[in-house]
């Protein structure tokens, strides 16, 4: 279905119970593993208005959902204001898969961008049966499959801002994410986000102890992330092992010459 | 380890590189192959009246059937013809060795994936939808899972219930000396379990191909396979028609590695094709394919292995476990394989006793996978040294040194061996590798290691199984010179290989020859395996190149009034005093098509005057140095480089010397630190390439390729194949580095970097 309106295209896949598209590098190896392929798809036109490309706004940026990473990596806004996205990207599936996958579909898939996403405070952009509305990425995540169409996402403006993002795989390329961990401080304080195999999540524990006993004078940080994550869903101990030496490992770099 | 000078004479060193690559000509088209082009056997889609074939596969690992109602799929849009175990007019099994495993499943089904039933229709898409509509009934059986007891569990075949109830295919022990008394003389003794993991092949274009009727109850099948002539064996006893009545073409492929050695697609389309009169197509995507594909036997091995004060290897006792799966296939030579690997060919120990299980599972089916057993072998051998260099506190290569075997040694089973170095040479050029001078690191997130191992290889079939092959030289009728062998040309370039030997033999060009390869109709040169392609290729064109060549300048005399003594072959024709008399063509002209025709066929060289037939007699060796990075962090491996010194004689095609090499050195780092086909209960654990993880290109690590080639002048068999060599030692020398780097040792296979970085901790903590 190729709906003109975004409004129309949430009122199909509500009423049709179909998914939408739009790079449908998540979808399509879904349904071959399933052998199941809907029979109607909402098609997401990424000439709709703010559902493509990168622009700046009072706040910082705001990112079309449709557009891919490959445009996101290329971005010289990007560069600007998060220049430790590119390396990030190069990482995330392959060169095909990032010409065509889009961040809307990063994001709802909870994959590589939703750590750093969430440790920005990202809100989202949502289109709805009954209009149009915003909120936080922390709230929109655990309520994603409710129909409502991303149509943008909202980051503030991080220029100046110290980020540290880091992505375990199990090789060096198109690998699946065991865990990405991303570290931000915006020059007052410490935000910490994961995604992978035990879900995304802000880590809000942690970031409360380092505000208040700060990070040089932490000393059992180690406790008080692996209980969070296992709280979150990190199951696997010995990868929370890995996540928490990564986080102290992006801290460190956030705090190196502070 | 420190550098080491080389000792002995070293006839030849050097380093392929990337001008060998650049100045090599090939008769075989690499663009379409590099751009994804290359036509496979199910890119014949212009068949006249081609159907398309699927196959029901089991969803349970171990059940009775109790029903299968194929009624409603009779009657679905575009179906031709749907088959099950009843319609097989011949012997409904198959299998290399032991024909065990059923074409379609009758009673039992005994591994999710297993064939019950099959469907031709005109299109792909009608066929799915027909197997969709196969009502199957299942009674689930207790599952056999875990190959270290599934002797104590219930016979999954029923011919085994009758002969003792157990899950025991094969059981083969060997022995040498007094082991027990060997073992009270050490001074030191390690004793590790060692765990390799079930890998697949990961081809890249998928089992498939086509079953043609010729319309008079024959067939001809155009698929990928490894070895046409024996499989039109099988096919005609499953076909229950004369062998004479059914041919196999074997078609490009992207990569076969063992995984094609068994009958895939061929029985099910071979039936559709006679039920229906009409071509029938089958051609498994990657789902299938990882489902009902054959995989490399996981094993699980307890090594005891000892030494004196000295270093002298005094005894080795091997006890292994190999998971066949549901069928046998090749497991039993897989099996054979593994334990001669397990002797360490390369080394003398007094005494030893090595013994090895063979068992069914529910865990799908496991048969050829270059290296065949024997990498994974090395892997715990390789191993078990270092540990004994550690107990007495010397260096890996001291030890090595000390138990290496001398050119004119017997082997590991006291039979005559040809090697094409000596062993103490190629350890040498290891020990002086570069990689070695970087330093191992402890500083700063990365650590750094080096680590080294070494493997023997044994070209051909092995101990025991019918091993010739044969090949023919004509003179076409477009006046080349064509050689003809039965096998298959999967990527490894044997065309070009063949083409320079015979440009080489006759002092002709390449443009005058022709290689036809993979015909049943042609000549048997058996399995297209076993590294055994390139030394009965070589052995076939000695025996058959001189005589041909003299019919043939008897004959030009004749035609052309010249003394036949004073022709000589050369670029484009015969030739007398520099001056070209006849050219080929003209030959060609003037005699009978099918007149100047020359066949030859050989055992493949098993070594002599041995008790029993052993097969590891022409011997390779190889020396990995690899070098990773270790994340402190994560756990993480990188192997930044890998260094080989090989000794597998001279090198006919340095291109394809080079793919064998890196390209099994890849693919045993995949088995080294990402690949595993896991199964619980029966069920594999990965479906496709975005969870089962094979190296990148971002993976592979910078790779040198040295050949080390002393082979004695009168050595018969120079000419060795190199098809499996690369990955032998690879897995040791990765998990040795590893050691090097962070002082922790791997003896389960794939590393897992989470055990890695607890194991790492751990050693933080003790600091």
């Amino acid at each position: 279905m190729h709906p003109e309106s975004p409004r129309q295209a949430v009122s199909f896949a509500k009423r049709f119970r179909s998914p939408y598209i739009a790079g449908g590098t998540w979808l399509q190896p879904s349904c071959e593993r399933d052998r199941q392929w809907p029979v109607q798809l909402v098609a997401l036109n990424p000439d709709w208005p703010e559902f493509r490309g990168i622009r700046e706004t009072e706040e910082g940026l705001s990112i079309g959902a449709l557009t891919t990473l490959d445009e996101l990596a290329r971005h010289p806004l990007m560069a600007l204001y998060l220049p430790q996205l590119n390396g990030l990207i190069k990482r995330v599936a392959g060169p095909g898969v990032r010409h065509l996958g889009t961040v809307g579909g990063n994001l709802f898939a909870g994959g590589d961008l939703s750590a750093l996403a969430l440790a920005l405070d990202t809100e989202v952009d949502l289109v709805g049966s009954k209009g149009s509305n915003r909120r936080p990425l922390t709230r929109w995540l655990p309520d994603r499959q409710g129909g409502d169409l991303l149509r943008s996402v909202s980051l503030p403006d991080s220029r100046g801002w110290r980020v540290s993002l880091e992505k375990l795989g199990y090789r060096e390329r198109f690998s699946p994410t065991r865990a990405t961990v991303a570290c931000v401080h915006d020059g007052e304080k410490v935000q910490l986000a994961v995604c992978g195999e035990g879900g995304p999540g802000r880590l809000t524990v942690t970031e409360a102890m380092l505000r208040d006993e700060g990070i040089r004078e932490l000393t059992d940080l180690a406790i008080v992330v692996d209980s969070e994550l296992e709280t979150l869903g990190w199951h696997d101990t010995r990868l929370r092992l890995a996540v928490r030496r990564m986080l102290e490992s992006g801290l460190m770099e956030l705090t190196r010459d502070v | 380890m420190t550098s080491e000078n080389l000792q002995g004479a070293v006839r030849k060193l050097m380093t392929l590189d990337g001008n060998s690559v650049r100045n090599a000509t090939s008769k075989m088209d690499l663009a379409p192959r590099i751009e994804g082009g290359l036509a496979y056997a199910t890119d014949q889609r212009h068949l006249p009246g081609l159907l398309h074939g699927a196959i029901l596969r089991s969803t349970c690992a171990h059940a009775l059937i109790t029903r299968v109602d194929t009624s409603r799929a009779l009657n679905m849009p575009g179906v031709h013809a749907v088959i099950k175990a009843d319609d097989v007019p011949g012997l409904n099994r198959f299998g290399i060795v032991i024909r065990d495993q059923p074409v379609f499943c009758d009673d039992r089904v005994r591994y999710e994936g297993d064939a019950i039933a099959a469907v031709a229709a005109d299109t792909p898409e009608q066929a799915r939808a027909a197997l969709d509509a196969i009502e199957v009934d299942y009674q689930p059986l207790p599952v056999v899972s875990d190959a270290s007891l599934a002797e104590q569990q219930t016979a999954i075949h029923s011919s085994h219930e009758e002969h003792g109830g157990s899950n025991l295919l094969v059981r083969e022990t060997l022995e040498c000396g007094d082991i027990d008394d060997a073992l009270s003389r050490c001074t030191v003794i390690a004793e590790h379990h060692y765990q390799t993991p079930r890998q697949m092949h990961v081809f890249m274009e998928t089992e498939g191909g086509v079953a043609i009727p010729d319309g008079k109850g024959g067939v001809l099948f155009r698929v990928g396979c490894q070895s046409g002539h024996r499989d039109v064996e099988q096919l005609a006893d499953i076909l229950g028609v004369a062998r004479e009545k059914v041919a196999v073409e074997s078609m490009a492929t992207g990569g076969a590695f063992g995984g094609k050695d068994e009958l895939t697609v061929q029985p099910a389309a071979g039936l559709l094709a006679l039920k229906t009169g009409r071509p029938v197509m089958i051609h498994l995507d990657r789902f299938e394919s990882c489902r009902a594909g054959i995989k490399r036997h996981p094993v699980s091995v307890k090594m005891t292995t000892g030494c004196d004060a000295a270093g002298r290897l005094l005894a080795h006792k091997v006890e292994a476990v190999l998971d066949t799966g549901a069928y046998a296939s090749l497991g039993p030579a897989v099996l054979e394989n593994y334990l001669d690997h397990a002797t360490a060919p390369l080394y003398r120990i007094e005494a030893y006793r090595v013994s090895g299980r063979l068992v069914y599972t529910n865990n799908g089916v496991c048969g050829a996978f270059r290296g065949f057993g024997g990498n994974q072998a090395t892997f715990a051998v390789e191993s078990q040294l270092d540990e004994l260099a550690r107990g007495l506190g010397i260096e890996p290569a001291t030890l090595r040194r000390i138990n290496l075997r001398s050119p004119g040694d017997a082997g590991s089973r006291n039979q005559t061996v040809r090697w094409t170095a000596p062993p103490a040479d190629v350890l040498a050029a290891a020990v002086a590798s570069p990689l070695w001078s970087r330093g191992d690191t402890d500083n700063g997130r990365w650590l750094t290691g080096t680590g080294m191992a070494m493997g023997a290889q044994g070209n051909g079939l092995g101990d025991g199984l019918p091993d010739s092959g044969g090949g023919r030289i004509s003179l076409s009728p477009a006046g080349r010179i064509c050689v003809e062998f039965g096998f298959t040309d999967y990527g490894q370039n044997i065309v070009e290989s063949i083409t320079r030997s015979v440009c080489n033999g006759v002092g002709c060009r390449e443009a005058d020859v022709e290689v036809v390869l993979g015909s049943s109709r042609g000549p048997d040169s058996g399995p297209t395996s076993a590294s055994r392609s390139t030394v009965l290729v070589h052995g076939v064109l000695a025996s058959i190149l001189p005589r041909w060549m003299d019919a043939v300048r008897g004959h030009a005399a004749r035609v052309s009034g010249q003394p036949e003594k004073g022709l000589e072959f050369g670029p484009g024709g015969i030739f007398s005093d520099g001056r070209q008399v006849l050219s080929y063509r003209e030959l060609a002209e003037s005699t009978n098509p099918g007149g100047m025709t020359a066949n030859a066929s050989q055992d493949f060289p098993v070594a002599p005057d041995s008790e029993h037939p052993v097969g590891r007699y022409l011997q390779l060796q190889i020396a990995t140095v690899a070098r990773v990075e270790v994340d402190r962090i994560t756990g993480r491996v990188r192997v930044t480089d890998l260094h080989h010194v090989t000794a597998a004689g001279p090198v006919i095609y340095p291109p394809g010397y080079l793919g064998q090499i890196e390209g099994a050195a890849v693919m045993g780092q995949g088995m080294t630190l990402t690949e595993d086909m896991t199964a619980h209960e029966g069920r594999y654990q990965a479906d496709n390439l975005d969870q089962y993880l094979i190296p990148t290109f971002h993976d592979a690590p910078l790779q040198r390729v040295d050949v080390l080639d002393n082979t004695p002048e009168d050595d018969p068999y120079p000419v060795r194949g190199v098809g499996e060599l690369g990955i032998e030692a690879v897995a040791p020398a990765i998990t040795a580095a590893i050691e090097a780097a962070t002082g922790v040792r791997v003896r389960r296979l794939p590393v897992d970097p989470g055990d890695l970085l607890v194991a790492m901790a751990a050693q933080e903590q003790n600091l």
